[in-house]
């Protein structure tokens, strides 16, 4: 437990993000999340700041991820504090040591994760249909039409795509790959989710081998 | 409700169990709500003592020959403006690269077509003036900040490989390195790459770690990394072109539509100091971008009590957690923006605040909050004032909020606008596609 405190205040950016608490409140009077989870801003502040460790502990498991990172509370901190900047190395910590709340928050947002880790794009056109978000109502779209034939309509060439949000060269995407790896993203997500880990991998490894077979064709050429 | 209170209860939810009611009269209440909103809604412009600039920093590392300056020259045509603490900011006007928005262009297609439309129309050239290709990853800070997956140094090296790749971007098209200058697209990145540069300008072991992978990726210059000067999001841009806009293309009159801005959290909340504000616009007291704009072309700007607050979005909230997005975002957006300011139209400025103000409106009749309110980006509303299709080019036909009432009472027929596009559409089939700038000029010479 004190190792993971440790593990937060030793981050390069912690002394960045806390510069001490009056306990006045405007952080949380402002917070979004607040207003609708048992959740406060300042009690995460007071909590570092007093070294609890016990309760960081506690608010690790659950309550950092009600925050929405909007920052409304840096801006407004009377102290430059950022508490959504604080919730943000918190929860860097709790998925790098794979706590069993992390996992359990983050499952529905899977789907999501597939797609911005292989693709870096979040959601893109094919994702957004009216059987994934049945709240957003009958008419999220104003006109009817083939998927593929509204994005050709849009007059810009790179966003005709319908899988990613616009379209992304191999090598791109082979280059973020990379950066996954050696910064360590892919052996996070192993630890938080071993199915979505391996399915990535095979989508990586086929990127790959496109852009293999890509580069061998332009020498034969 | 006192019970409510004691500890033993629990506390007022979001407090915590040790939260303790004031007990102040409504005047007194009155008068600390009075100091709040001097001290801290109003974000001490001009009066803050000059905090860190790190772009000093950045000169200084750049003299030390340890990083490249992207610098913005004459020939990007720059234009001043003050940021809020009264600080200069220089937005380059022309020779830019567009670092999109994976937000905007899966979702919200309108923002980046209506701005190339608003720049073509401006006489900018593509593949010259500007130049919009694949080689770009999105910034990743959606992940980020909605999971925790990704790190800072990931992000770092996100950050600087699509900076260098802007850097580089002029050889293929003839011109020398630096001839296109990033502007970006999404609030989230723009908020991401200052936050980031920050820290790397700060920090010699995260500079160390991530010059490697840099290395390893062929994105350095001389061993070096590439920094850009400023970090410009395409509101900027709107913001300093807002009066040639209204004076060059401007065709509609926008006196008689109301107008609600909502700004994002990520432009003006993350690394605040940088963002654009203006003492003539809504008195300095809300950063400038989109309200000056939307002020430029006429149309009455209106006030709201909540325009400080978030939209909802919540990275991962709005997907995951959704009652907690569509409760805020009707309760302190929507809701107030129609009944209170009886606006016509509610602007944004990135993507995740207009998904969730968008999409979030037709399941508020299920629980009898039936508000509604058009809801686009102000770069869409611009291209609208000056004539733009609204299916062809603003691409309204992706938003789910009643654009056609605002659309129509700009003088524009929704019906017609829609028959002709569904005629576009069939061409579309066949292979008649139109383009706002020659294709080929998307691909930079690799797969
Ligand atoms: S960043 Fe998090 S803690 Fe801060 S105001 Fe937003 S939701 Fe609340
Ligand atoms: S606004 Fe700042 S000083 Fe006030 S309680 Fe929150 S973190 Fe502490």
């Amino acid at each position: 437990m004190q190792d993971i405190f440790n593990e937060i205040t030793q981050d390069f950016r912690y002394d960045h993000e806390l510069n001490g608490c009056l306990n006045c409140g405007i952080c949380t009077a402002t917070c979004p999340s607040a207003h609708f989870y048992d959740y406060s801003p300042r009690e995460i502040v007071q909590l570092l700041w007093t070294e609890n460790v016990e309760q960081v502990y506690n608010a690790m498991q659950e309550k950092i991820w009600a925050c929405a990172q909007c920052m409304t509370c840096a801006a407004r901190c009377p102290f430059r504090n950022s508490p959504g900047g604080l919730v943000m190395i918190m929860r860097e910590v709790a998925i790098k040591h794979g706590f069993e709340s992390a996992k359990q928050v983050l499952r529905p947002f899977g789907r999501v994760m597939l797609k911005l880790i292989t693709t870096g794009n979040q959601l893109s056109p094919d994702m957004i249909q009216p059987d994934a978000f049945p709240d957003w109502g009958p008419n999220i779209q104003k006109v009817e039409g083939d998927l593929q034939t509204l994005r050709n309509a849009i007059p810009v060439k790179t966003l005709q795509t319908v899988e990613t949000a616009w379209e992304v060269s191999l090598k791109t995407s082979v280059e973020m790959y990379t950066i996954w790896e050696m910064t360590g993203v892919l052996s996070s997500l192993e630890t938080m989710d071993e199915n979505l880990y391996d399915v990535i991998e095979d989508f990586i490894d086929e990127k790959r081998e496109d852009y293999e077979d890509w580069l061998e064709e332009q020498e034969e050429d | 409700m006192a019970d409510q209170n004691t500890p033993d209860q629990g506390g007022i939810a979001g407090h915590g169990s040790f939260f303790q009611p004031t007990d102040l009269s409504p005047q007194e209440a009155q008068a600390a709500t009075e100091w709040v909103r001097k001290e801290v809604d109003k974000r001490r412009y001009q009066n803050e003592e000059r905090v860190d600039d790190i772009r000093e920093h950045m000169w200084e590392l750049e003299k030390d020959g340890e990083i490249i300056v992207h610098r913005i020259k004459d020939e990007h045509e720059p234009i001043d403006v003050e940021t809020l603490y009264g600080w200069n900011k220089r937005i380059p006007t022309k020779q830019l690269w567009h670092h999109k928005s994976c937000g905007q262009c899966g979702n919200i297609p309108g923002y980046p077509a209506s701005l190339l439309w608003l720049m073509n129309n401006l006489g900018m050239q593509p593949g010259k003036d500007y130049l919009d290709e694949t080689d770009q990853t999105s910034c990743t800070a959606w992940n980020y900040h909605g999971s925790g997956i990704g790190n800072v140094e990931s992000l770092a090296a996100v950050f600087l490989r699509n900076f260098h790749q802007a850097y580089v971007s002029g050889k293929q098209h003839g011109y020398d390195d630096g001839h296109f200058f990033p502007l970006v697209h999404c609030g989230t990145s723009f908020g991401n790459y200052k936050e980031i540069r920050k820290y790397l300008i700060e920090s010699a072991e995260l500079r160390e770690k991530v010059t490697k992978i840099l290395d390893k990726l062929g994105r350095t210059v001389d061993g070096k990394l590439v920094i850009p000067e400023e970090v410009v999001h395409y509101s900027e841009w709107v913001h300093v072109m807002r009066n040639r806009i209204a004076s060059e293309l401007q065709t509609i009159d926008m006196s008689n539509i109301r107008v609600t801005m909502h700004v994002a959290c990520h432009y003006y909340k993350m690394i605040h100091e940088d963002a654009v504000y203006d003492p003539n616009v809504l008195g300095g007291n809300r950063t400038a971008i989109g309200t000056a704009m939307a002020q430029a072309l006429g149309a009455q700007v209106i006030d709201y009590s909540t325009w400080y607050d978030c939209c909802g979005f919540g990275f991962r909230h709005i997907i995951s957690e959704r009652e907690f997005t569509r409760s805020f975002t009707i309760d302190r957006k929507i809701k107030v923006a129609q009944e209170e300011a009886q606006a016509d139209v509610m602007l944004g400025n990135d993507t995740g605040c207009i998904t969730t103000m968008d999409k979030n409106q037709w399941i508020g009749k299920a629980h009898n909050q039936p508000y509604q309110v058009p809801i686009m980006a102000e770069v869409q509303l611009a291209a609208l004032a000056c004539g733009a299709d609204p299916f062809k080019i603003v691409q309204l036909q992706w938003h789910a909020s009643p654009v056609e009432e605002l659309v129509e009472k700009m003088g524009i027929s929704w019906a017609d606008a829609k028959a002709n596009f569904e005629a576009y559409l069939k061409e579309v089939e066949k292979g008649n596609i139109e383009y706002l700038y020659n294709p080929e000029l998307a691909y930079g010479g690799t797969n």
